[in-house]
């Protein structure tokens, strides 16, 4: 597909707050339309060269939105920057023209062996200057700024000693990148070490956050304690609900996603999720005016 | 201070060869209550990100080949998946190529076995696979074959749409993929003996279809998948079947939308006209 796309009608009647795009509601979207913000692909997913998931993606962008939310590119890793996987995204960006490009604060492959999942980085000053280059080299060959997100995690490392608000604040303002803050992430990664999810999120600045994401996670068990588990498989819990209120707060205006990647339930229940998404935010919002 | 290489080589070495031991220092518990969250040791939080990886890896595979995973049962796919994932890791940021060389492990593990089919299968779950993304095409038009002499219709390429698909097995893997869809009732038997299957597998509007077709028009249709001239391909045809109607055979693929076009080839050393 060459053809460039038309700026989107805005969905009506709309929420503000966009939803996580998964095939499996793909053709519900298309026949009903519902007032959702935006929708929010997985990169990954639309790397096909054709078929039906490009051809969705197509339709649904005409209606809507988008944006496109990497998951693979292995942005921290020590390997060489996978370039093949970034001509993917830069295809993608140039087909879909999406609103936001974002990746994650994260590393996945050593030597060419991937895991597919978000590792953590440590906070060190090397890493920072690792990440400062990878993500400008990104922004170069896709002609645009990309959003970096805080990820969960489960480990900390005893070499970490930049506080994690100040890596990512530093990266955003020494890239040029911008911040997408996963209110859910921050929560996860607060409880599991030990720190406080509203204070991090008061140190973020206001203008480096472009996007801001909620979820559901899991609490597990371990070692007579709790951990819990980025597991985006059920609805946003109360406390995390408190903590999009305040990140409403501290950064109006800026578009909420709600992200549901396993166990997916029906269409609704994610549009019901955006909706108490834009109505925490509008409360909170004339709490505070 | 451990170099960030050093430090996620470690870590990758933790995860996929089940080697803490050298990560373990590097990793701390919580800061607000040493004690209490010293409970859950480097080892433990380590497990959280191998089971990811294990069942990210195991999940990403059994939306390939569910009908694998159906036939050999969730427990023992997982035992599958992780003796895959040991020898065949992720080698990219998207997961959805991990499927590629499926058939080929099953091949090695069940060779000369009673479940010598499944490598089968799965061959033809990863050409499902990739029908699905292969890049659109616009069909064959027959106005392309209108500036071209009759008579140098042998020296013909024709090209396959690259969503077409063509599997054969010994088994007859159809009827084993198709009794084992979600939809399909629990128990029915497939006689392994039933007869060897030639598969086209072709993208229509819902999907992917699967066509059993004669060996003859998969011979000649496999020619052209590899870049065979029609002189050339239509002899493994006859080879199979002296009465194979060309004709007849060409209008059926145009309409089932095989080609998506056709260029004068080169004449190979062998080549010979049409008659």
């Amino acid at each position: 597909m060459s053809t460039r796309l038309p700026s989107p009608p805005a969905a009506s009647p709309s929420l503000r707050t966009g939803i996580g795009l998964r095939a499996q509601h793909h053709a519900d979207i298309v026949a009903r339309k519902p007032g959702v913000g935006w929708f929010e692909a997985h990169s990954e997913n639309y790397f096909a060269a054709g078929g039906a998931q490009r051809s969705y993606l197509t339709k649904i962008r005409a209606d809507y939105p988008l944006s496109l939310h990497g998951v693979g590119l292995s942005i921290g890793s020590t390997d060489p920057l996978n370039r093949a996987h970034l001509r993917e995204i830069a295809r993608l960006v140039h087909d879909f023209e999406p609103l936001l490009v974002s990746e994650h604060l994260s590393w996945s492959s050593v030597e060419g062996r991937f895991t597919n999942d978000l590792l953590p980085l440590p906070y060190t000053e090397e890493a920072l200057r690792h990440m400062i280059t990878r993500v400008r080299d990104v922004q170069d060959v896709l002609g645009r700024q990309i959003l970096i997100e805080n990820v969960s995690s489960y480990v900390q490392f005893t070499c970490s000693y930049i506080p994690e608000w100040e890596f990512l604040t530093s990266l955003a303002e020494e890239s040029g990148c911008g911040i997408l803050l996963d209110v859910n992430n921050v929560y996860v990664s607060a409880r599991n070490h030990g720190f406080d999810a509203h204070a991090w999120l008061n140190t973020m600045p206001r203008s480096a956050v472009k996007e801001i994401h909620l979820a559901g996670h899991t609490v597990r068990p371990m070692a007579r304690q709790e951990i819990l588990i980025d597991t985006h498989n059920t609805h946003v819990c109360a406390a995390v609900w408190d903590l999009y209120a305040a990140a409403a707060n501290r950064f109006p205006g800026v578009p909420a996603l709600i992200e549901w990647d396993a166990d997916i339930p029906p269409l609704d229940v994610l549009v019901a999720e955006a909706r108490k998404a834009d109505e925490v935010a509008e409360v909170n919002h004339v709490a505070a005016a | 201070m451990l170099p960030l290489r050093d430090l996620q080589k470690r870590f990758e070495s933790a995860l996929f060869d089940d080697a803490p031991g050298a990560i373990a220092p590097w990793i701390r518990g919580c800061e607000r209550d040493a004690a209490e969250c010293a409970a859950i040791d480097a080892h433990a939080r380590l497990s959280i990100y191998r089971n990811n990886l294990r069942e990210g890896f195991r999940k990403a595979l059994a939306l390939e080949f569910p009908v694998i995973e159906r036939l050999v049962g969730a427990d023992y796919f997982r035992q599958l998946a992780l003796a895959f994932l040991a020898e065949h890791p992720s080698s990219a940021g998207d997961l959805h190529p991990i499927g590629e060389p499926f058939a080929q492990f099953l091949h090695r593990r069940f060779e000369d076995t009673q479940y010598a089919y499944l490598p089968d299968v799965a061959t033809l779950e990863w050409a499902y696979q990739q029908s699905l993304v292969a890049a659109d095409a616009p069909p064959f038009d027959l106005q392309m074959l209108r500036d071209i002499p009759q008579e140098a219709y042998g020296q013909l390429r024709f090209t396959l749409h690259p969503a077409c698909g063509l599997v054969r097995s010994a088994y007859p893997v159809v009827r084993i993929w198709a009794v084992n869809q979600p939809e399909a009732p629990a128990e029915e038997v497939v006689d392994l003996s039933s007869g060897a299957d030639f598969v086209l597998l072709r993208r229509v509007a819902m999907g992917v279809e699967m066509r059993r077709i004669a060996a003859a028009d998969f011979a000649i249709l496999n020619e052209f998948a590899q870049g065979a001239v029609l002189a050339n391909a239509l002899g493994s045809a006859h080879d199979l079947d002296a009465d194979f109607d060309l004709g007849e055979a060409l209008r059926r693929f145009i309409g089932l939308g095989v080609f998506t076009g056709a260029q004068l080839g080169s004449s190979p050393p062998h080549g010979e006209p049409l008659p």
